[in-house]
């Protein structure tokens, strides 16, 4: 024994005073900050580092302000990646108060899918986050200091949180307090989705005669479907004698890829035409390719359906709905007509003579079939998990605004194909049951204010010469 | 002696260009089981900005909840410089038509190297090497871009951006109080081309190209074998005399609807055609 045994060098119930004073100071002069500890949603071997993390716990304590007069660090800086607040803050906490009421509760805290060990859960670590309610500001601990002061009575009371604000990139920040978790709400990569709020049925008319009543085109055979196209190619035909332009029939091509091969996939007929005695030439020119070859059949007696008008493209179609045109009277000659639809942003563009039909005395009525969902339901909720319903892509919900039908939503996944979110289909929120059709992705963030990726395109659309494509991807 | 007003915005250009290989580039991130959890569009920005219009815009409210959002790119003009090894003759001119068809006389263009800075902040090393794998293997060590430097004559350039060095700043040793900064900065090199001021030609129109051609390399003693005369005929009634012929051709103004009328002459003679005095000596 080296020390001098009538001189006691701290004892428990001594230590158990100063921790009791303590605890009360703190409770006395201490702000109440949110303890959120982070939980490793996927930490990767090698380079160590947890790609991704989620925050979704919170812990009440309080703590003592070391930095009292305002916060350390270097404060609001330019940068050249913009402004970065460098603000720096001290917090002393009790250490018998958080290994009491916070510890416990964090052991072996993970979201489940990242089975890594976690390190020391017994007192702070290093990585979680601190909301300091005065600024309103997610601290994230950057070191825990546990001798300071230095073993009062043989035994140490407190941690120093050494603290800076959080960078923040795609963390999931869910504790359930909207104080906390609207701090992050506008910041991040935020995209949007243009939802529906109430579909529409489109609805077309159907034409049946030009200047004349007969001499249409039928159908049109690809005879060589060619190949090499790069854009689509212009479908010429040949006038009709009638020398009309209403009377001339009109076509576009669709192309196809198999193997690599792009080729002329269909011919769809816009207008049918009128008047011609013989089936018109047709040519096919442009896009790149070379080879195809088509020709064309005519009805010179009987009326069908040479072209549609559409008179409402509808809202909310995710996918191009079924055409019904009514059948013609009875006779020997009688054919029904069959459009086809093609779709732009959710609505219907133009339908398309697939077969004109034969033996109309008077226009048809067309018909054309409902969008998926007519009415939206539901407000989706803050932080919630919405997904698509055929892709199974799934985001988080940023902001839901029901007037607009805007949904903006950040950490996207992938989902079953490299597109995100499909046109047309129901997004699906899994809390709050929400479900409206999808009208449009944007997968661009347009709320970013530093991000200037946007302006760049459109500026380098009008001087950029890539003749073939930019390697580097395009909006 | 200077002081003509022009300005093609050919720096501003370039570097709006430079800018646009970089917009679209994605970083991904996985749980555990390898499902992709979140897709981001990496920010790109200008690096140098007016200082307040950067807190105005990137910090309105005053109360920021954090320090940053990351990852980042931002890139910089770092050098412009003269090169020499592209110079071309002081003199030498070239002709150009403008939107109006209306033939330019250009000085050819001062070569200069614009060095350009692209800087990547990331929180992980495994965003930063995302963005890298989509960017290194385009440079070898150049890519070559057409920009349309003066648009008021359709000059389009290749301008060949290439990547010089690649290096980055990894502070992840030392005290914990200072946090790790990840930092890859790539150094490129835009091989672009200043224009002067463009004048109206006087030349206009060319009213003729003659070509005398050798069987041999030595003209001095080889004979000439063939003249290659071509002219512009005109397809338009210029004076408005009712016929389209040769007096239409002397009024032709670049612009107008015109043919060619070529013409092969065999001479076999050793003269040369002397362009002082326009006739064969």
């Amino acid at each position: 024994m080296t020390l001098n045994p009538f001189f006691l060098q701290g004892t428990q119930s001594e230590q158990r005073l100063v921790q009791d004073l303590i605890n009360e100071h703190l409770r006395f002069h201490g702000v109440e900050v949110t303890y959120i500890p982070r939980k490793f949603v996927n930490k990767k071997t090698i380079i160590e580092e947890v790609q991704s993390s989620a925050y979704d716990d919170n812990f009440s304590i309080e703590a003592y302000v070391n930095t009292f007069d305002g916060y350390g660090g270097a404060g609001d800086i330019l940068t050249k990646f913009g402004v970065s607040v460098r603000d720096e803050l001290i917090l002393t906490l009790s250490k018998e108060r958080f290994e009491d009421f916070i510890a416990p509760f964090m052991a072996g805290q993970d979201d489940g899918t990242d089975t890594s060990p976690l390190p020391t859960p017994t007192r702070p670590r290093e990585g979680d986050l601190v909301y300091f309610p005065l600024g309103q500001r997610l601290f994230e601990v950057k070191f825990v200091e546990h001798e300071d002061p230095f073993y009062q009575l043989g035994k140490n009371y407190v941690y120093q949180l050494k603290c800076e604000l959080f960078e923040y990139e795609d963390e999931i920040i869910d504790t359930t307090i909207p104080e906390i978790d609207t701090q992050v709400q506008d910041e991040g990569y935020i995209t949007t989705l243009n939802l529906i709020g109430v579909g529409r049925t489109a609805t077309a008319a159907a034409i049946i005669q030009g200047s004349v009543t007969s001499g249409y085109i039928s159908e049109i055979f690809i005879n060589n479907d060619g190949y090499g196209y790069t854009s689509t190619p212009t479908i010429g035909i040949s006038s009709s004698p009638t020398g009309l332009i209403g009377d001339r029939a009109t076509a576009v091509g669709v192309l196809t890829t198999r193997g690599g091969v792009t080729s002329l996939d269909k011919i769809l007929i816009t207008n049918a035409g009128a008047g011609y005695t013989v089936a018109p030439t047709i040519t096919i020119t442009g896009g790149g390719g070379v080879g195809a070859a088509a020709t064309a059949s005519i009805v010179t007696s009987g009326q069908g359906v040479i072209r549609f008008s559409v008179t409402d493209g509808g809202v909310g179609y995710g996918t191009a709905p079924v055409v019904t045109v009514t059948a013609p009277p009875s006779s020997s000659i009688s054919k029904q007509a069959v459009g086809v639809a093609s779709m732009r942003s959710g609505s219907v563009a133009f339908i398309h003579v697939l077969d004109p039909g034969r033996g109309y005395s008077s226009a048809p009525t067309v018909t054309i079939a409902d969008p998926e969902t007519l009415v939206g339901v539901g407000t989706y909720f803050f932080n919630e998990i919405i997904y698509g319903s055929r892709s199974r892509t799934e985001a988080r919900v940023k902001e839901w605004d029901e007037d607009t039908g805007i949904l903006k939503v950040a950490n996207v996944s992938i989902g079953s194909t490299q597109l995100g979110f499909f046109p047309g289909e129901m997004i699906i929120g899994k809390d709050s049951g929400a479900q409206y059709p999808n009208q449009g992705y944007e997968d661009f963030d347009e709320y970013d204010k530093y991000s200037e990726n946007d302006e760049f395109e459109a500026e380098a659309d009008k001087i950029l010469d890539f003749s073939e494509s930019n390697p580097f991807g395009t909006f | 002696m200077l002081g003509t007003y022009y300005y093609h915005q050919i720096v501003r250009k370039t570097i709006i260009a430079f800018g646009t290989l970089f917009n679209d580039i994605n970083i991904r991130h996985q749980d555990k089981n390898g499902n992709d959890i979140s897709n981001l569009k990496v920010p790109l920005a200008y690096g140098p900005v007016q200082k307040f219009l950067a807190r105005l815009e990137q910090q309105p409210e005053l109360n920021k909840a954090i320090q940053i959002t990351l990852p980042r790119m931002s890139f910089e003009m770092t050098s412009i410089a003269y090169d020499p090894t592209r110079k071309s003759g002081l003199t030498q001119t070239f002709k150009a038509c403008d939107d109006g068809g209306k033939a330019k006389k250009v000085f050819m263009p001062v070569p200069y190297n614009i060095g350009f800075q692209l800087n990547i902040l990331s929180k992980l090393n495994d965003d930063s090497l995302q963005i890298l794998e989509q960017i290194l293997p385009y440079f070898q060590p150049h890519f070559n871009l057409t920009i349309d430097l003066v648009d008021s004559i359709g000059e389009k350039r290749d301008i060949p951006i290439i990547l010089d060095a690649v290096s980055f700043q990894d502070d992840y040793e030392g005290s914990f109080d200072t946090r790790r900064a990840l930092i890859h900065t790539l150094n490129f090199t835009a091989k672009t081309y200043l224009f002067g001021p463009i004048a109206d030609s006087s030349d206009g129109l060319i009213r003729k190209v003659q070509v005398d051609m050798y069987a041999d390399t030595n003209t001095r003693t080889a004979k000439r074998e063939m003249r290659y005369t071509v002219e512009p005929v005109a397809k338009v009634d210029k004076n408005n005399d009712g016929v389209i012929d040769a007096a239409d051709t002397p009024l032709l103004v670049p612009g107008d609807n015109f043919g060619f009328d070529e013409e092969w002459e065999f001479l076999g003679d050793s003269k040369s055609y002397s362009p002082t005095r326009q006739t064969d000596v």
